[in-house]
């Protein structure tokens, strides 16, 4: 029984597992071996991986040049202090707003259902459609919040929301948490569900406030809940790369570059593939590190638990 | 799960009572606001002229509607940008090729070895599930200078197929994920007794257990076909011919473009959402679901 458990265990993950090796594994050791090289496109002839008649060139192994170049870049770590303020940025505003839209969404009223329902579409958007949507309410010349602010008479001129490079960075920040926060709240909603009733009730009896009731009794309940999303939202942070591509091209000037951007600038707009997989390979072992903290403490915590 | 029939708390008073409905009634209302508002407008934008966009006071409620930014589109008016416009509707059908072959395939594929996590012991289970779990956080586009010289040389560059394996890379792994997740929700008694009556494995999975997985395969089957459908910057690298791309690239290239009005891109933009929105409307319950048990499972 045991064996043939075994058997049929590796023949139904074999598919699988053979096609992440070739699309994940494969390209991953492939992109390394880049940030190693000296990577010409036009000339790629000299050393290569020959299978089957394929032939996958190899360029010139250069060991750690290209991250020397990258690290005594100081574009480099400005684009990662910036990617850690958004980051940060990010994490605090899509679980503030994802739990309180949580929140909400865990009382009783009338069209609950059909909230929750739409509760999904900024999340189902692509961001190119996130990106199009918000220069309606964003831009300078025709921007939705622009007309209402100024109709209002709270403006005299309408805001140019872009110009200045770290107005650009906040609202990167603050769209794509727009884009993102549902997710947190599905995350924090069946963190809520999972309060035993009689936890709310003991703190009906004692008389707790709303307030009261948030602090003692649904956030510690929900710490387990709150250390996923943070982490999650960490990792997305970090990799968020098409928002930056429609809304700002990482500019004005620098200013919204993130070390994603910088890295797929570098590898596929001046095609410098071996600087460029260098950058994101240091956004990789990021993943990795963080990887580890999710599987570690986050998974083991709620396999514990259930 | 389910609280709706939770009796009301007895604490409250009726104007207390009062003042917390209309509270959460507002709150109700601000979330709707915050979460509709910006997709809604985008509509509105859509069906405007653009001079009506521009005009000073702002008006919230158009004074003029149209179709005319859906008819450049769809190549019923003649206008100065219908080279670019034209090419939306043939990326729009590439969208759905890549997408449902994507989804086909991670279905198939995703959910046997899914339910071979759920169930089996076997070979280098761990190791292998550690690294489904890394891929899922991996950076993709890490993987795009590999990609765009593996598919040059395979001859594969700027065609569907080649996306479409592109994306295999980072939707594949959800798929194991969810659909792990799925079947170690199903009681094993059913598959015992099928074994019993003397099925093998395999037809046990096909006949009892894929039958029942509908939630799960909804699950990671509209959230496989949304994350290929909302996809960019890989068809971007990969596939930068505008004959065979994905609608993503083909709008964002208009958004850079000055000459044409940004009603006409609203339009373009609503239409390409559409499809998704609707997806993550219907299958909302199913998506949550999954996507939960996926994140909080290891």
């Amino acid at each position: 029984m045991a064996r043939s458990d075994a058997r049929f265990g590796a023949l139904m993950s074999a598919p699988a597992l053979l096609i992440i090796l070739v699309v994940v594994a494969f390209p991953l050791l492939y992109s390394l071996w880049m940030s190693l090289a000296e990577v010409n496109l036009l000339k790629t002839s000299g050393p290569a991986l020959e299978f089957f008649g394929i032939r996958l060139p190899l360029f010139r192994f250069v060991g750690l040049e290209n991250y020397i170049r990258v690290f005594t870049d100081p574009l480099y770590w400005s684009s990662l202090a910036r990617t850690v303020y958004f980051v940060a940025a990010f994490v605090v505003e899509a679980t503030l707003v994802g739990l309180s839209m949580a929140l909400v969404l865990h009382q009783r009223f009338r069209g609950r259902p059909l909230m929750r329902a739409v509760l999904l579409i900024p999340w189902a958007l692509s961001r190119v459609a996130v990106g199009i949507l918000w220069q309606g309410l964003l831009d300078a010349d025709f921007g939705a919040l622009n007309g209402i602010l100024h109709r209002l008479g709270l403006i005299d001129s309408y805001i140019g929301f872009f110009a200045n490079g770290f107005s650009a960075l906040n609202v990167l920040v603050s769209v794509y948490m727009w884009n993102q926060a549902p997710f947190a709240t599905v995350l924090f909603l069946a963190g809520l569900q999972a309060i035993p009733e009689d936890l709310h009730a003991s703190a009906a009896v004692d008389g707790a406030g709303f307030w009261r009731e948030l602090w003692y009794v649904v956030l510690p309940a929900l710490k387990p809940m709150i250390f996923l999303v943070v982490v999650l939202c960490t990792v997305n942070g970090f990799l968020m790369l098409d928002l930056t591509f429609v809304m700002t091209m990482g500019g004005p000037g620098d200013d919204t570059t993130s070390v994603a951007w910088l890295g797929y600038k570098t590898a596929f707009v001046f095609f410098k593939f071996g600087p460029g997989t260098a950058i994101l390979y240091t956004l990789t072992v990021l993943c990795v590190l963080l990887t580890f903290v999710y599987q570690r403490i986050i998974l083991a915590k709620f396999e514990a638990e259930a | 799960m389910s609280v709706a029939v939770r009796p009301a708390p007895l604490r409250v008073g009726g104007a207390q009572r009062l003042i917390h409905r209309v509270v959460l009634y507002g709150l109700v209302v601000a979330l709707a606001g915050w979460v509709l508002g910006p997709f809604v407008w985008l509509f509105v934008t859509s069906v405007s002229y653009q001079r009506n966009l521009l005009a000073r006071p702002f008006t919230l409620i158009p004074p003029e509607i149209t179709t005319e930014n859906y008819r450049m589109i769809f190549g019923l008016v003649r206008f100065h940008a219908e080279v670019q416009a034209a090419r939306i509707l043939p990326a729009l059908l590439n969208s759905v090729i890549v997408a449902v072959a994507v989804t086909t395939l991670n279905l198939v594929i995703g959910s046997a070895a899914g339910y071979a996590y759920a169930r089996c012991a076997f070979p280098l289970k761990r190791v292998s599930l550690y690294l489904i779990l890394f891929t899922r956080m991996l950076p993709t586009i890490v993987l795009m200078p590999a990609f765009f010289l593996m598919l040059r040389s395979f001859g594969l560059q700027n065609t569907l197929t080649g996306l479409a394996i592109a994306y295999s890379s980072f939707t594949l792994p959800f798929t194991v994920w969810i659909m792990k997740s799925y079947f170690e929700t199903i009681p094993r008694d059913l598959e015992g007794s099928g074994l019993v009556d003397g099925c093998t494995r395999l037809q046990v999975y096909r006949r009892i257990v894929l039958p029942m997985s509908g939630p799960g395969l909804v699950a990671s089957g509209a959230f496989t076909f949304m994350l290929c459908w909302n996809e960019f910057v890989i068809a971007q690298v990969l596939n930068s011919k505008p004959t065979t791309t994905t609608l993503p690239p083909i709008i964002a290239g208009m958004m850079g473009q000055a000459n044409i009005d940004y009603s006409v891109i609203a339009a373009s933009g609503f239409l390409s959402a559409l499809p998704a929105v609707l997806l993550a409307v219907v299958f909302q319950r199913y998506m949550v679901q999954g996507l939960t048990a996926g994140s909080v499972k290891g």
